[in-house]
Order: C-alpha cells, then structure tokens, then sequence
C-alpha cells in the first residue's frame, strides 16, 4: 500500500498487544486523533486505545508521551500496516554488539633486585603495583592505612587513580564498578571498615567481579581497639555477605609474603572472577622486614566479560539478579563448582617439621611466627613438634594436613582470636571425612593480645609430658 | 522508536511472549518516558558504544533489560560508587546512574553528595515519584508533607521530616556543571525534559563535568490515581514543593573537566616508582654477631614518643639486612604510641627471623625511666642495657647478670646543638656496647638513609661517634 502522497513526518502506529492502556497519548495529541479503545486485548488484559489519523498532522507528541520502547512509533513507510507482525518490524535479535575477545594478561620480566626493606602493609602496595593494579579505592582505618598512604603517593606517578571514598561501602561499590569495567583494583581496610563492604562483596561474588581486598585485622568486637586480632576469620571464610558466598582468603605471615601473595591475589580473583580477600593482623601490618622483589610484573589485558564502555564490550552486563528461581539456583550451583574447583586447586600451606610431628601447631600470620619460634626452641630440646601454617585459610589446605593428623597425639592451635582458625579447621576436616581428629588444644589471646614463643613452648611442653 | 533499546528483551524473562517488547512498568509509569529520552539521547549523540548504564535497586532495577549499552547494576544507593569506579576505570566510557529517590536521597546520600563534590563528567538521571514504588508505597525521602504512603498511614508527620530537595541541594555543590528539575506531565514538561537528558550527556561528552537532572515522575500505582490524575498531581501537588527549572548551569564558563592518560605499565618506570634498585649494598661485616646469640639477637629500643627510638631500630633492621641476615623491626602498637611510651622490637637471624616480639631481649635501649623500668627485668641474663643516664639519674637494681650503662645521650646532643638527635647518640653508644655490626656498616646505613637531606649528615655522624665514645667513657674504656 504505497502512499502517493509527499510524506513529511511519519505518523503514529501502533501494536495493540504493545499498549497498556495509560492513556497519556491520548492528552498529548493536539488534534485528538486517539481515544481510549473498548475491546480488552486477549494477550494483555489491557484495553488498547484507538487511532484515527485522518486529521493528524505528524507532529510526534504522542510518541514522546508514550512510555512503552515499542509503544507508540513512526508508521514505517511502504509497508501493510494491517498486515505487519512485530516480528518483521522490531527483529529477533537481542543485541548488535560484537562478542568481545579477550585481552590476556602480559608478564614482563623484571631484572635481579636489590633486597627491599618494606613495612609490611607497603610491601603489598608493591605487590598491587607489580600485580598490574593502578586503581585504589579505599577509606583510612588503623593499621590498614599506611599501604593506602603509599598508593596514594605511588600510583599518580604511574598514571593510576587513587580515590579516597566517603566509606568502606562506597569504597566496595568503586571496586565493583572498576573491577566490573575489567580492571584490577584494590582497597586495604581493617575490621570495622570490612563489615561495612561485606554486602557489597556479596554482590562482586553474585555478578562475578574480581578485586582484592586487604583487611588488617584489628581487636573487636565493635571499634575495638587497634591491636593485633585475628577476630575476622569467620567473617573472611564463612560471612562474606548475604547468600553462598566464598572467595579465597589469603594469610601471609612476613612481609615477602604480604608482597607475594597480594600478587596472587590479583591472579585469583580475575583466574575465577572472585573476590579476593587478604587478612594479616595489625602487627604483620607494621613489620618491616626483607623483601625479594619477583623477577617479572603483569601488564594486564582486559577480560571479555568487562563492562568497560566500548564498542567490543557493549553486550556485556554486570548483575547479580536472577528473577526466576530455577534460573538464580542454576546460578549459584555455577558458583558452587567455582568454589569446588577452589577448593581442590588452590589450598596451600607451610609446614615445618610436620614429617615425624607428635604435637602439630596450627597458626597463620604473625601468630604462625611465633610459633615456628616455638617449634624450633621445641625441637632444640628433642621435643617433637612441627607446624601447620594455612597460606589459604579458605579453602582451609586440609588435604595437605590429613597425614600430619594421622601421626599427631594433639593439635595446638595458636590465634588471636576465639577459635576462629579452629572452627576453619574443624570444618574442613569434617567436609573431609575425616572422623577422628586427635585432641585440640589452644593457645589463644583476643583484643589486640598476640599468643607469645614462651606461652606455646609452655603449653607444648606441658602436654608433651613436661620434657624440659 | 531508538535504535539504542534492545530489539527484543532477552533479559526481561528470557524475552518470551509479549515481554519480549513490552517493560515492566505499570501503566502510566514515569520510568517507561524516561529510558525512552536517555535511549534518544545516547542514539543522537552517537555514544551508544562507549555508554555505561548503571541500574539502581528501585522500580527501574532492570533498566538493563531495555538498553543495548553496557549495564551494571548497582547495589542499592550505591550507583554514583559504581559510576565513579567505571569513569575512572575508562575516562572515555559515558557513565550514566540511574536512580531512584529512595535509592539517591536517601540509603545512598553519601554516595551522591561525594560524585556530586568530585563532579567528575558523568551523568545522573533522578527519578523522584516520591515513594518507594519497588517495595509498594512506602515513604520516601521526597514524599511531600500529609501524604499517606504505607509506613506515613496518616499522611507524612513533622517526625518523619520534610521532602529533601535533592535538585536544590546539588545544585548549591560546587562540582556539578548542570543542575536542572523536570517533570513529564503535559507535552512542553516532556520536550524539557528530552532536552534536559540530552544536554546532561552531551556534557559528558563534552568531558564538560557533572550533571544532575531531577524528574517528576508519575505513580500512578501507589498514589492510587489513574495515569491522567498522576500527571495532574504532580502539576499540583508537587511542583510547588519542588519547583522545576535550572538550578545550574555553568556549561558556557566551563572548561574539559580532565584528561587522564592511561595507567603506565613500563617496567623501568615501575621499578623507579616503587624504589627498587639493582645495585648490592656495601657489607662491612663479616658473620653474624654470635657473641650475642648463636641464631637470632632480640633488641628493645623504648621511650617516649618523639624520643627516636622507631627510627633506630629502623637503622638497626636496615643495617642487618643490609650485612645479609634477616631482620624484622616492629613499632609498638596500640595507645601507648600516642604521647606514652613507644618501642621497638628488632630481631636480626642468622636464617629467618620466627618470633619478631622481643619480650626477652639481648640488648634494650631505654630512653627514659618508665621503659627502663618496665623492660630492664625481662633482659637476658648476658645482656646489656643502654639508657640514658641525662634522663635517668637513679637507675633501678636489676638482675646483676645484665650489664647496665648509663650514656648521657639527651646532655650531647644537646651540646651538639640538636636534641633530637640523642636516639643516634645512642645507637652509637649501642654500636661500642656490642659490637651488632660494624661502625662503617651503621654509618652506610645513616647515609642512605640521610640521601636527601644531607645538610643534616654531618650532625648525626657526629651524633653516632659521640655515642660511641660516651659508651667507652662510661666504662672507662674497659668495655664493662
Ligand atoms: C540494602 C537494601 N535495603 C533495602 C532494600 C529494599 N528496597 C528495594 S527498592 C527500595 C526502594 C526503592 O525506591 P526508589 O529508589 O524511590 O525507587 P522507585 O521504585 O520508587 O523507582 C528498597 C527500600 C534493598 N534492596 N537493599
Ligand atoms: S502525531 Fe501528533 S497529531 Fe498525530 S496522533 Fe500523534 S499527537 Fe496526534
Ligand atoms: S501512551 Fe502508549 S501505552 Fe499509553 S495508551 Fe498510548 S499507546 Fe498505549
Ligand atoms: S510501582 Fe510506581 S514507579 Fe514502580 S513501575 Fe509501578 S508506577 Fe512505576
Ligand atoms: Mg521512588
């Protein structure tokens, strides 16, 4: 049906089955073209309006009064109106965006190295940079805030952005945009600071969006104090917001490690699209000690899924919503695998003098020193005693400690903090099957109080059977 | 009909049926003219690609579902966050957060006000109906006075507050460029409107700054009005309240807001950033100072804050290492290190440092009575204690195994012109009393240390000498 006539501005079309009846065309027209229909459409319930256009001018009102994308809209020229299907006038297809590749990551070798001596918290400042991260968001909190203060001098030099948010829910949200735009970014943070991001962490987990998070822990409950504390556990390994949530929680215990594993945190968290979460005490934050600098530095790439703003990118979407039930358990059975392959690949641990031990010391971060003291004042004396130390907290390296266990009379473990460590361990000797589990014995300090060499050795000896 | 909404709504339950091509919205809904202005605005301005769509939680949660951008969707009020980590992640994406009342006014004021004082170009879109329409009618921060909603049963109290003029209140912040409120209810409010978007993003485009546009949006379902009474209520109920217009407008003063340039990853450049240097400290020593202990020699260094004591036992960890042992140095933690005392626990091993606390150390360093007091009994029996005698005139009986001495160290430095230095007349007192390491191998670390400052080396060389001879005075060069 070809129109003869010189068409100036299209005028309205309408599929009924696309109207819900609000009316608000019906107000915009000047020439009162449309009015309310009186047939309920079978498909929607609604009762359509009507056009008439034998008066209608083109003017275009009633297609920016009309809410509906596929409301109200130009009639296309040169076709059936009675006969158009939706179909061949609106496509099938969801998006035109290309299907983006993925940029991978670079090592770019680094030459032999001086030593370095670094606080530990700025030794992880140095891993974030090596790690390939230039965005740092974050909230000032005592003891975290010194490897703040260090990326806040370090990364403008390097062309990096170092936002200091109005608080640690911001500053977990800034993650999730930068981290969802493909990017490696980071926040370091103690206690009080980290529950304020955990529901923000939720979400990263529920949309699949990678960062690191440093929390140095401090004394609680509440604002506590800044002391030494172990008191975050839980949180790290089983409170990571709302929901089935699980990221890898990495403890490092000299500041080698703080530089190392940050490094490696980045990795994971972009190798499963995760969080990361980083958890040393207050004391570890402060310490300054040697550093070997790594022999290569990540230029990072940019993942495929990213929401980064471009044309490549544009079909991406960042969401952890999944309306329908069957849809949002398909999805967290997903997550689960994801956290099952964690679970079998990525446990690490240290163990000292766990091949003959009687008596195994189970500790992690500052606390595992002292320990590792303790052993070897032990051992000095005859005394058989190794120690487990869990470099992954989650998943708890149970598969590297099952031998141990069947040789040991006892455990000890050391924490600051109350049976935190004990519960990850129990847990996952229980997931384990692991039936019998020697007696566990503690040497536990809370509030900001560290577990001393002397106090270990004490309670080895004593449970050793007072071998002095 | 824009090119920019999706042709077919996968998102929106897997796009079966009708809802493939219709949204979510209640009839009559604000939202629905809304998506449609940002869907023209994105396609007329070309930046369709680069656009970034932050959803919020609210009725318009799945704004993701209609435009053919990328989409993120947000926490709830946490949109400006998301924005600001997208636009800094890629200063060329186009960043538009989408939100609600109570997303923006009121769980996510922070959040707000902090993109708004940043002013970073981006762009906001506020969606004011004045309830919460997601969660089914209850208050909002913008729910005018006497409305009833489901949790102001009696209509809005003076105990629940006024309505929060969020149009007025970012456009009195200095770091937004354009500030303006609109509404939807006849045909000229819709074409301002239009206009409105467009110019927000267009200055975005224009790298030009922040804008904020606020709009008057129907809800029809929780006010309980058919669609036209809507449209009615908000010309009369609450465009007084919130007056529309522009509330700012600095496009034609304003420069391009920024222009970073993209994060460095040259490693040269790195290695120079973070301080990392190929070339091997000298060594001055040849073993470890076993005649202190075989493995592994704990130090205190105690005092007041301000007394030094943190930064020798830098020097003390620095020199270690740089001798090739291991070596950890911790500050004292907790109140004390405001105004009380303040120590340092240093050990130095022959392989790895274990236990970095030193509750029983080899050697303390104490710089006024309360740390003497309070470590002196803990010293190794064999061990030396270094304090200084300027401070401490009666020092207290202590196990007669431990070697005590008294160095003046306040009284020289003060004589070298300089209080401040009394902590490096100490470590060299310290250097004399044990012979840890090398004198040249404490100077070495003194100079790396003193770099850029070297107007003050001198004076602390002579600090550390002085030390030393203090040390020998004290023990009438007996050593004991
Ligand atoms: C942390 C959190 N608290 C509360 C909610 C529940 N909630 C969802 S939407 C909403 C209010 C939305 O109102 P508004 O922002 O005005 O959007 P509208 O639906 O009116 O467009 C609330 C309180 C939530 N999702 N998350
Ligand atoms: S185009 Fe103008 S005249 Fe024609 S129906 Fe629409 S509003 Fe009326
Ligand atoms: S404005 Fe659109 S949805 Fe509303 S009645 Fe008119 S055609 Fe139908
Ligand atoms: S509840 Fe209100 S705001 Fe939400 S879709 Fe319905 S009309 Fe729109
Ligand atoms: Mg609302």
């Amino acid at each position: 049906m070809a129109s003869t006539k010189t068409k100036e501005r299209p005028k309205p079309f309408l599929f009924p089955q696309f109207c819900k009846a609000c009316g608000r065309c019906i107000s915009a027209c000047p020439k009162d073209c449309i009015e309310m229909g009186t047939e309920i459409h079978p498909a929607t319930g609604f009762t359509p309006v009507v056009l008439d256009l034998e008066v209608c001018n083109g003017c275009g009102l009633c297609l920016s009064a009309c809410p509906e994308p596929y409301g109200l809209m130009p009639a296309p020229a040169d076709v059936d109106l009675e006969l158009l299907e939706p179909e061949t006038l609106l496509g099938e297809r969801g998006s035109t965006a290309p299907t983006p590749e993925p940029i991978p990551d670079v090592r770019v070798p680094l030459p032999e190295l001086e030593t370095m001596i670094l606080k530990g918290t700025h030794a992880s400042a140095v891993g974030a940079i090596l790690a390939g991260c230039r965005h740092f968001f974050g909230y000032p909190i005592t003891p975290s805030t010194e490897g703040a203060e260090l990326l806040a001098k370090l990364l403008p030099q390097l062309d990096g952005v170092f936002v200091q948010a109005v608080s640690e829910v911001a500053t977990v949200n800034m993650i999730y945009g930068c981290g969802g735009a493909g990017l490696r970014c980071m926040t370091f943070t103690s206690s009080p600071g980290f529950s304020l991001m955990l529901e923000g962490i939720s979400y990263m987990i529920g949309s699949e969006v990678p960062g690191v998070f440093f929390d140095v822990m401090r004394g609680g409950p509440g604002l506590g104090n800044i002391g030494p504390e172990q008191g975050d556990i839980k949180l790290a390994c089983r409170g990571l917001g709302h929901g089935n949530t699980h990221a890898v929680v990495l403890a490092p215990s000299t500041p080698q490690e703080m530089l190392d594993l940050t490094m490696n945190a980045f990795d994971l968290a972009f190798k499963y699209r995760n969080p990361v979460i980083l958890v040393s005490d207050g004391y570890l934050g402060q310490m300054t000690g040697r550093v070997q600098l790594p022999s290569y530095m990540i230029k990072p790439g940019l993942p495929e899924w990213a929401v980064h703003g471009d044309e490549a990118h544009r079909g991406n979407l960042i969401c952890s919503i999944f309306l329908s039930e069957a849809d949002l358990e398909q999805h967290n059975i997903h997550l689960l695998e994801k956290y099952d392959q964690i679970i079998h690949d990525e446990q690490r641990a240290d163990l000292f003098h766990c091949e003959d031990a009687e008596w195994v010391i189970v500790a992690s971060n500052t606390p595992a020193r002292m320990a590792k003291g303790a052993v070897q004042q032990l051992r000095d004396r005859g005394v058989k005693v190794g120690l487990f130390r869990p470099i992954t907290l989650w998943p708890f390296p149970i598969d590297a400690l099952t031998r141990p266990l069947q040789r040991a009379s006892g455990l000890i473990v050391v924490e600051a903090g109350a049976g935190q460590l004990e519960d990850e361990l129990r847990l996952a000797a229980s997931h384990a099957g692991i039936q019998d589990i020697p007696p566990i014995h503690r040497v536990s300090h809370y509030g900001g109080v560290l577990p001393q060499q002397q106090e270990i050795v004490d309670t080895v000896t004593a449970l050793a059977g007072g071998i002095v | 009909m824009s090119s920019v909404f999706f042709e077919r709504f996968e998102r929106h339950a897997h796009g079966e049926g009708l809802k493939g091509h219709s949204t979510h919205y209640c009839p009559g809904c604000g939202h629905g003219l809304i998506h449609k202005y940002l869907a023209e605005a994105i396609a007329e301005l070309g930046v369709q690609d680069r656009t970034v769509a932050i959803s919020p939680v609210g009725c318009s949660v799945f704004l993701y579902y209609y435009l053919d951008v990328g989409n993120t969707q947000a926490a709830h009020g946490r949109a400006p966050a998301v924005a600001i980590g997208h636009k800094v992640a890629n200063p060329n994406a186009i960043v538009v957060a989408y939100q609600g009342d109570g997303d923006l006014a009121s769980i996510g004021l922070a959040e707000i006000m902090q993109a708004c004082q940043i002013g970073l170009p981006m762009t906001f879109i506020f969606i004011n109906n004045a309830v919460y329409g997601m969660t089914g009618g209850q208050m909002a921060p913008t729910t005018l006075a006497g409305m009833k909603t489901t949790t102001t049963p009696t209509g809005r109290t003076r105990l629940t507050g006024e309505p929060l003029k969020m149009a007025e209140i970012i456009g009195a912040m200095d770091g937004p460029v354009y500030v303006e409120r609109c509404a939807l209810f006849d045909n000229k409010q819709r074409v301002r409107a239009q206009k409105a978007i467009k110019k927000a993003l267009r200055l975005q485009v224009e790298d030009k700054g922040l804008s904020f546009v606020e709009i008057l949006s129907e809800c029809p379902t929780h006010w309980k009005l058919t669609p036209a009474e809507a449209e009615k209520w908000v010309k009369e109920k609450m465009v007084p309240i919130f007056p529309l217009g522009v509330k700012k407008d600095l496009e034609a003063e304003t420069e391009r807001w920024f222009n970073l340039d993209p994060p460095q990853f040259d490693s040269a450049r790195v290695l120079d950033v973070i301080g990392a240097v190929s070339r091997a400290p000298a060594r001055f020593g040849e073993a470890f100072p076993s005649h202190i202990d075989a493995k592994d020699v704990a130090i205190k260094f105690a005092g007041a804050g301000g007394d030094g004591a943190q930064t020798i036992a830098m020097l003390t960890t620095r020199t270690a290492i740089n001798e090739g042992f291991d070596s950890t140095h911790i500050p004292s933690y907790g109140p004390e290190s405001r105004g009380g005392t303040s120590y340092a626990d240093v050990h130095i091993a022959t392989g790895e440092v274990l236990s970095p606390a030193s509750p029983q150390p080899h050697i303390l360093v104490a710089f006024n009575p309360p740390s003497l007091e309070k470590f002196g009994p803990h010293v190794q029996p064999g061990g030396i204690i270094i304090y200084d005698s300027s401070v401490v005139p009666t020092p207290p009986e202590l196990d007669p195994n431990v070697q005590m001495v008294g160095v003046p160290c306040a009284q020289i430095a003060k004589q070298l012109g300089k209080v401040m230095v009394k902590n490096v007349v100490a470590l060299g007192a310290m250097q004399a009393a044990t012979n840890l390491f090398p004198r040249e191998s404490f100077l070495a670390t003194i100079r790396d240390a003193l770099q850029k400052q070297s107007a003050l080396l001198a004076l602390n060389e002579e600090a550390f000498a002085c030390g030393g001879t203090a040390y020998e005075e004290a023990t009438n060069g007996t050593g004991a």
